[in-house]
């Protein structure tokens, strides 16, 4: 929790710094609390462990509360989970119950702090029943949806609508992701955090250990695409492409995931996977700890190509991670990857194993595009994907909610 | 809306020149509530329908988004029609769209719907796209804020506009075009005062065709052209 604005000077212009301490210094003060589900793992955990201790370093009291919960109750946010992503589940009431039980054991415990807050995000859908539960609020709610529910299965956003309907305002990441609530809907990409272990520069001896650990040839081109083995991700259109330009190159490939043990589901994709890879020695099939942010870093800076090949995406944060090591990204033309792979700016979106073949062989016959492309594509990130853009739409809104709701201009 | 100046007193009280006070805008946008278009004709409806922040937002604010700046073209319904609808005559029709040039809001509306009629009286079917690339009405509040930085003479411009945010830059060099008086940027109505002193300024500013640029390579081209004049820009 000692992550300070000015860290970041260097990285981003310091008039975006010193902007951002503007717009702070009339924030200063103002209790705003965050609440999720988990204090670690996952993206609205890792966005939290940035943006809590930024908007503190702005003077704002902010604050990140954590709700407890049973087996039983994430059995039935991953229900919700699965079903907002429109996958067909079934939501019982005693599954509903089970979630506003665990709500209101949680809202016993953080009744001061919320009820007294002038701002309140909610993540998610797990702790969203807290807003029905607090009718003494004094401040201004905001439910942020994190994930894409875009296309889900009824049944579920029927019963979680009338959770989030109530509240001031929602955040989505992209347009496509929402869906038609009572209240302004708001737009916030999600970014990444340039000196987190995923992001942060690694000196060439570190990048150099990761290549000899995993037997990689430093004198042959290198396809990576890190991602979980989900079908989603098409690992298998990934295996085709490199084939396709195997016979003309001899390239290499990383596929780097984790966590496949135990996911039923993965487990079947990397069986898959494997069989596919047929021994192939220069397929490099790995299968990474949680924790192993720093290799995944490295592969990313040790690639030639980042490929994230998918069929189904949401924002994408894979591919801003490769464009900001300076590489050109083939991404599947998909969700947020269109909003961050531009053909012949910051690489190619492609439809098929053939399409992403292609670009690979084009790019390796063009090598001075990779590192045009490269170039251009850590500026488009450092421009619109950092924290510091994700944090200044926050602070936007936070004067919004406080003092022009409804207008389209607020003069401070 | 005139832009504010801070002015200057020198000694007992005699008045020079004004100074340019630098502000800074961020954008926050939303959904505008308009259901999404599928087809031209949809789309036609709800331009016809939907609010002039809506028509602001989609011509004009596209620089400030977190988006990639290098399109073919600065208004979203000329890249829809690209990107997705597939229709070359129509997206070269609507690209050429120019708001800064058209009088009104409601002028570029009616402009952009006798394109659209034009187009649909041409075509044999109104043409649908698949679904996931519907077009998606959005809006924004902005938030205008001074800076605290002031310019004090033409000279320390390229200076201070080197140190400029995207936000700054597109407050002062582009949104001023629809706020000023002369329909110009803050920066040249801020110059006036200097007579021939800043008309070089003026000019030189004027000379540059923001169109196809990103807001960072408007900063360095500005910089450039304003640095050439033998300002300071260090």
């Amino acid at each position: 929790m000692a992550k300070s604005l000015a860290a970041y000077e260097g990285i981003v212009n310091s008039s975006i710094i010193r902007e951002l301490r503007i717009l702070g210094d009339t924030l200063k003060g103002i209790r705003v609390v965050h609440v999720n589900s988990t204090r670690e793992g996952g993206g609205v955990a890792e966005i939290l462990s940035w943006m809590v201790p930024l908007m503190c370093d702005l003077g704002m009291d902010a604050s990140w509360e954590v709700i407890e919960g049973t087996n039983d109750f994430f059995s039935v946010t991953k229900s919700f989970h699965n079903g907002l992503q429109g996958f067909p589940v079934t939501i019982s009431r005693k599954d509903m119950e089970t979630h506003l039980a665990v709500n209101k054991a949680n809202f016993a415990r953080l009744r001061p702090s919320l009820e007294d807050a002038e701002i309140v995000i909610i993540h998610d859908p797990q702790p969203a029943p807290l807003l029905g539960l607090c009718p003494e609020r004094k401040g201004k709610w905001v439910w942020r949806a994190h994930i894409d529910i875009s296309h889900p299965y009824l049944p579920v956003w029927k019963a979680l609508r009338p959770l989030v309907k109530d509240y001031d305002a929602s955040i989505f990441s992209m347009s496509q992701f929402a869906q038609p609530l009572p209240h302004p809907q708001f737009l916030i990409a999600p970014s990444i955090d340039p000196l987190s272990d995923k992001n942060i520069d690694l000196s060439q001896t570190e990048i150099n250990a990761v290549r000899a650990d995993f037997g990689l040839d430093p004198d042959r081109p290198l396809l990576v695409q890190i991602s979980r083995f989900d079908r989603f991700k098409d690992p298998l259109g990934v295996i085709e492409a490199y084939r396709m330009v195997r016979k003309v190159l001899p390239v290499q490939l990383v596929l780097a995931g984790g966590g496949a043990a135990d996911d039923p589901e993965g487990k079947a994709v990397l069986d898959e996977v494997m069989e596919a890879v047929a021994g192939d020695p220069d397929i490099h099939v790995l299968l990474l700890p949680p924790d192993a942010h720093r290799t995944i870093n490295a592969l990313q800076r040790l690639a030639d190509i980042v490929i994230q090949k998918s069929v189904k995406e949401g924002f994408g944060l894979t591919v801003t991670e490769g464009l900001w090591k300076g590489k050109p990204v083939i991404g599947g033309d998909v969700g947020g990857i269109r909003r961050q792979v531009f053909n012949y700016h910051t690489g190619f979106l492609v439809n098929t194993p053939e399409g992403a073949a292609h670009r690979i062989r084009f790019l390796l016959h063009h090598r001075e595009m990779i590192d045009e492309i490269g170039l251009k594509a850590r500026e488009f990130v450092r421009e619109n994907f950092l924290l510091t853009r994700h944090l200044r739409e926050y602070l936007t809104l936070f004067h919004w909610l406080l003092h022009g709701e409804g207008k389209s201009r607020i003069f401070l | 809306m005139t832009i504010e100046y801070t002015v200057r007193i020198k000694n007992q009280g005699e008045l020079i020149m004004n100074n340019f006070i630098v502000r800074e805008c961020t954008l926050l946008t939303r959904m505008s509530g308009i259901k999404e278009a599928v087809n031209l004709r949809e789309l036609r409806d709800r331009v016809a329908a939907c609010g002039e922040n809506v028509l602001y937002h989609h011509f004009c604010e596209t620089l400030l988004r977190p988006t990639f700046d290098y399109p073919d073209y600065h208004n979203d319904f000329a890249v829809w029609t690209k990107l997705y609808l597939g229709d070359r005559v129509l997206e070269e029709r609507l690209g050429i769209l120019d708001p800064y040039t058209i009088g009104s809001l409601e002028d570029l509306r009616g402009t952009m719907l006798d394109i659209i009629d034009g187009r649909l009286s041409e075509l044999p079917v109104n043409p649908v796209v698949s679904k996931g690339n519907e077009f998606y009405f959005l809006e924004a509040t902005t938030l205008v804020f001074e800076t605290g930085v002031v310019i004090e003479e033409p000279s320390q411009l390229p200076a201070k506009i080197a140190s400029m945010t995207n936000g700054s830059i597109f407050y002062h060099f582009i949104e001023a075009r629809r706020r000023t008086p002369g329909c110009s940027d803050d920066f040249s109505e801020w110059l006036v005062q200097f007579g021939d002193a800043g008309d070089r300024y003026a000019k030189t500013l004027c000379s540059v065709d923001f169109s196809f640029l990103t807001l960072a390579e408007m900063r360095k081209l500005l910089v450039e052209r304003l640095g050439s004049l033998g300002g300071n820009n260090g």
